[in-house]
């Protein structure tokens, strides 16, 4: 499946309300006008895992590639350590969502973990090069969002650019892996991520080639991540068991 | 030396409620409005922009500007959120150098 969505673009987080199918469809048909490819699709009513039918369910209504992710938002770092007991060998993909620092140092640390998510205007401010050196060590990934940058009022909207533009810069100077998601809620903020490459490039002062590269393989490379985890033969990053039998 | 400045055509969608209906003079004023807000007069002057054509009942339309300008321009389409409050969305679909090659894409897709 990944093999066939190689060279399309994605959009890496839309979130909808599983309880209601309707309204699942009713994004999912709007994605499809935009011309979206594929899309990771997040549930907002605190599932802690994505029933297999649903998902079914869910890729027979559309022509879309669909994979999913879950997001935590966990409140201090007891309420983390919780949350993520629960999360072992996970097939689909994890993100953290936290203005919390210490909890974002831990999470950079946790393998299980494959996203950092900095899509809050208020959340980005958080990110440092501490914690990106972290995200770095252990291959996962930051998580930017432009939701932010579609409002209407002007002076918010430049202050919102202005932190993504800063701390945009920050990762690309670092050198650590990142993906930009739309993370749009309403149904007329949804852009195209063709749209979104051209946005980055103008506005936020990425080179092209590197704002395809984040559009086009970063999320692959995530979703590897993620079947690379499911792999038993894979017992760290670079550690592989060739012959399974032989002791 | 001076390099020529080639076109670029751009194919975009529209996506809008039903029963609202826009003209072609507040498309392109939206359109110049977004180049202003976000890119600014020293952008403006170097856009060569140009309504081609635009067809409501297919939903789509097409823009010439200047190759050097082509992303600014998919940027300002895709930044309008609404015109005159009401709610719209202006969907780059392709891009062409050619008016011929966007004509015969533009019958792929839409039609």
């Amino acid at each position: 499946m990944i093999r066939s969505v190689i060279r399309a673009i994605w959009e890496c987080r839309i979130k909808a309300n599983f309880e209601d199918f309707k309204e699942i469809k009713k994004k999912l048909e709007f994605c499809e006008k935009l011309n979206i490819k594929n899309l990771i699709l997040e549930p907002i009513n605190n599932l802690k895992e994505i029933p297999f039918d649903l998902k079914n369910k869910i890729e027979r209504e559309t022509d879309i590639k669909v994979f999913f992710r879950i997001n935590l938002k966990p409140i201090n770092i007891h309420n983390f350590k919780e949350m993520i007991k629960k999360y072992n060998n996970f097939p689909d993909l994890l993100s953290i969502e936290t203005p919390n620092k210490e909890i974002q140092i831990l999470a950079a640390k946790d393998s299980r973990i494959d996203i950092i998510s900095y899509s809050d205007p208020n959340i980005i401010k958080t990110l440092t090069p501490g914690v990106i050196s972290l995200i770095k060590q252990n291959k996962s990934f930051i998580e930017f969002s432009l939701a932010s940058i579609m409002i209407n009022n002007k002076a918010y909207q430049s202050k919102n650019f202005r932190n993504l533009y800063r701390f945009l810069q920050l990762a690309m100077k670092l050198k650590v892996q990142y993906i930009i998601s739309g993370n749009f809620d309403e149904l007329y903020d949804f852009r195209n991520p063709r749209a979104l490459i051209s946005i980055c490039y103008s506005l936020l002062g990425i080179p092209l080639v590197e704002a395809k590269k984040v559009f086009k393989v970063s999320p692959l490379t995530l979703l590897n991540r993620v079947q690379k985890r499911l792999n038993k033969k894979i017992i760290e990053s670079g550690v592989k068991l060739i012959k399974d039998n032989e002791r | 030396m001076v390099k020529k400045e080639r076109q670029r055509y751009i194919l975009f969608k529209i996506i809008k409620e039903k029963e609202i209906i826009f003209t072609q003079q507040e498309i392109l004023k939206s359109i110049w409005n977004s180049i202003w807000r976000y890119f600014g007069m020293k952008e403006a002057i170097n856009v060569g922009l140009w309504l081609l054509e635009l067809n409501f009942e297919e939903k789509y339309g097409i823009v010439r500007c200047s190759h050097t300008t082509k992303e600014k321009i998919i940027s300002a389409l895709s930044l309008i959120k609404e015109i005159n409050r009401k709610r719209i969305i202006l969907s780059p679909i392709k891009t062409s150098g050619t008016i011929s090659k966007i004509q015969k894409i533009k019958n792929l897709i839409i039609y």
